[in-house]
């Protein structure tokens, strides 16, 4: 196992930066992900470390040694590619074995670790088969143990779930939990899936247009998005953004909401909207944090009963989102699916705002950090 | 109502077949009359090279011989006069497959690996650099023959072997690379970063995982090569000496070379006999040939 650093590095082609100086450190046995909307420079930064793409500045190490300018098969790498790239005239054992079999590793040893990855993935009964007779789990469990075989110090996943059914996809993720906590292998992984970013990661970078908006393990990310970007991104349905007036009360700073009644939500660091007073901010949030009434809530501190227009409802079965209008925005409840919500009549929801965070509307950057 | 509804909707169905049928057979005597078309000449070939030369001179082109008789075939074969030389076309067969053998085998191996490179290990201006080599598609052969023959002089393979086998390889490269970086273009680009990963450097990977999928556009290249190669006689004819003259070259020859009447029986003999390995490479692997030609990506 080893650390990952990465340092100032960034990318060019030609004029157009695509990596614009990223800055990311995990230690030896971590569960990085890499995770941001198309574009965002996440797979080219994994092809910087796997060492396919060359960086145009900027440092790489593994295992604290520099291999910025390491041929990819001198830094001890395995991934596992979206599109599996299994070698389709080799069997299964060959694909495997490939790796081992480059590196000089004594046909006997290679037999026995074919056994012990094949038997891990359980794939031992498809050794003999060509990738073209395989199903898409199949072959991504093949891909796998490939990069398994070779015991390296670090494994990349370019979004491997990607091309599998939603069920598989997520027995699949399971997988790959169970396998890092067994295995405690580094890992960088990259996708677009916010979910697979949540359930994975021991840390998460968010990436947009190059460069990494926030660093942070999955709850931090979670809880304390450093911007409307990353508030946006993680979460789903995403989190709400209450567009809401900054007045001064006798009971100190509120935020006022843009419906009929004005109703006033109390916000928990209001030293940081001091200069807000007077202006219109968004208030950020999630949506199970504005609910049915409940009982065991009432009369806590940041806690307010409003009314609200229903506009749809969308049962899940186990809540029922009650999707509203305040201002112009549309925002997501998750309330219980026994209480009534017919669209298009008046209901009080509860919101809680002793996790809410607030961001300037122009520039969408935290405002109550 | 209902009975004579099912009546006629039975009734019209039935015409409807006739039709069918109808035109099924129209269909046919014309696919036959285009075979035929295609096929005449072959016929006229055939049929006069197994008559004597005095049913030639009495009878018409389709008639029929009175026996089967292939003394025109081995004849031509083996004792008819090209010039001063009267050993037939058999040593001029020799010529060609020594030839053709190296030239296809050469052109093919430099366009498997200039396709690989250009699709697969982009450098700087190649694409360029394929599209200069793609220009030698369209270059016509007569522009050449005199750069080519002074080239050949200098290079000391002037009227050899060696210097036809040259002459087709570099006229062909340009055509083989195309087929293979066509091909290679589908191959996903992660097949090759998986196995720099796994190790492998530029020739392991070409051929242990690249070249055991070309299949497909090597037998492609094998008979477009063959076929370009053994038909060619411009450069047979301008490059070759005496004794190393293609099988091209020495028809030619034979049917030019005559003692007295024209022998059409033998002449169309070795023609066909000139023939005869093309159509047996597109016979043994045409299947391949169309297969390969529409073969896409390669599924991982």
């Amino acid at each position: 196992m080893a650390n990952l650093v990465i340092e100032q590095v960034k990318k060019r082609y030609g004029q157009t930066e695509v990596l614009k100086g990223i800055n990311i450190s995990i230690n030896a046995g971590e569960f990085l992900i890499l995770v941001g909307p198309s574009g965002c420079g996440k797979s080219t930064l994994m092809n910087a470390i796997a060492g396919l793409d060359e960086v145009s500045e900027g440092r790489i190490l593994i295992d604290n040694k520099d291999v910025t300018f390491a041929d990819p098969k001198d830094r001890d790498i395995a991934m596992v590619f979206q599109s599996y790239a299994l070698y389709p005239n080799m069997t299964v054992e060959e694909n495997i074995s490939f790796g081992l079999e480059m590196r000089k590793v004594p046909k006997e040893e290679r037999e026995i670790e074919v056994k012990r990855v094949s038997e891990m993935l359980q794939i031992d009964h498809l050794l003999n088969r060509k990738p073209a007779h395989l199903s898409g789990g199949q072959r991504q469990r093949v891909a796998m143990g490939r990069a398994l075989a070779r015991r390296p110090q670090l494994y990349l996943f370019d979004e491997p779930l990607s091309n599998l059914d939603a069920k598989l996809r997520v027995e699949m993720r399971t997988e790959i939990k169970k396998l890092h906590q067994k295995l405690g292998t580094t890992i960088v992984y990259v996708t677009h899936d916010q979910i697979e970013a949540m359930t994975l990661a021991d840390r998460i970078a968010v990436m947009k247009d190059g460069e990494v908006q926030q660093l942070g393990s999955p709850q931090e990310i979670y809880d304390n998005p450093a911007n409307l970007f990353v508030a946006g991104f993680m979460g789903s349905p995403a989190m709400n953004f209450i567009p809401a007036n900054v007045v001064a009360t006798d009971n100190g700073i509120m935020l006022e909401l843009q419906t009929s009644s004005k109703a006033r939500l109390p916000f928990p660091k209001t030293h940081s909207l001091e200069s807000y007073v007077g202006k219109e901010i968004l208030l950020g949030l999630r949506p199970e944090m504005i609910t049915e009434p409940q009982h065991h809530k009432e009369g806590l501190e940041f806690v307010t009963k409003s009314e609200v227009n229903v506009e749809v409802t969308e049962p899940m079965g186990a809540d029922t989102m009650v999707v509203t209008r305040i201002g112009n925005s549309e925002i997501n409840c998750r309330c219980h699916p026994a209480y009534p919500a017919v669209p298009g009549s008046d209901i009080e929801l509860m919101f809680d705002t002793s996790k809410a965070v607030a961001f300037d509307k122009d520039t969408g950057a935290r405002i109550d950090l | 109502m209902t009975s004579a509804n099912t009546m006629n909707s039975s009734s019209s169905r039935r015409q409807k077949t006739l039709l069918e049928k109808v035109l099924r057979v129209a269909l046919y005597i014309c696919l036959l009359g285009m075979a035929a078309v295609y096929l005449m000449p072959f016929i006229v070939m055939f049929l006069t090279s197994i008559k004597d030369v005095e049913e030639i001179r009495s009878g018409t082109l389709l008639s029929l011989p009175g026996s089967l008789n292939f003394d025109a075939w081995s004849k031509a074969w083996g004792s008819a006069c090209t010039g001063s030389n009267c050993n037939g076309i058999a040593p001029f067969f020799i010529n060609s497959f020594q030839i053709v053998i190296p030239a296809v085998l050469i052109s093919t191996i430099l366009g498997a690996l200039n396709g690989y490179v250009i699709s697969m290990w982009k450098f700087k201006g190649s694409d360029i650099f394929f599209g200069a080599l793609l220009i030698g598609c369209f270059i016509p052969f007569q522009v050449i023959l005199l750069p080519m023959a002074r080239t050949l002089g200098w290079l000391g393979i002037a009227n050899t072997t060696s210097g036809l086998v040259f002459v087709h390889v570099v006229y062909g490269v340009a055509f083989t690379t195309l087929f293979f970086r066509n091909f290679y273009q589908g191959i996903p680009a992660d097949l090759i970063k998986a196995a720099r990963l796994d190790g492998a450097g530029f020739f392991t990977i070409f051929q242990r995982i690249i070249l055991p999928i070309s299949t497909p556009i090597i037998v492609v290249t094998i008979i477009w090569q063959f076929t370009q190669i053994w038909n060619d006689f411009l450069f047979g004819v301008a490059f070759s000496g005496f004794d190393t003259q293609p099988v091209t070259v020495a028809l030619n020859n034979l049917v030019n070379t005559s003692f007295g009447g024209k022998e059409y029986n033998v002449d169309m003999a070795a023609a066909i006999l000139a023939a005869l390995p093309t159509i047996l490479v597109y016979v043994l692997a045409g299947k391949y040939f169309v297969r390969g030609l529409t073969a896409g990506a390669v599924k991982g």
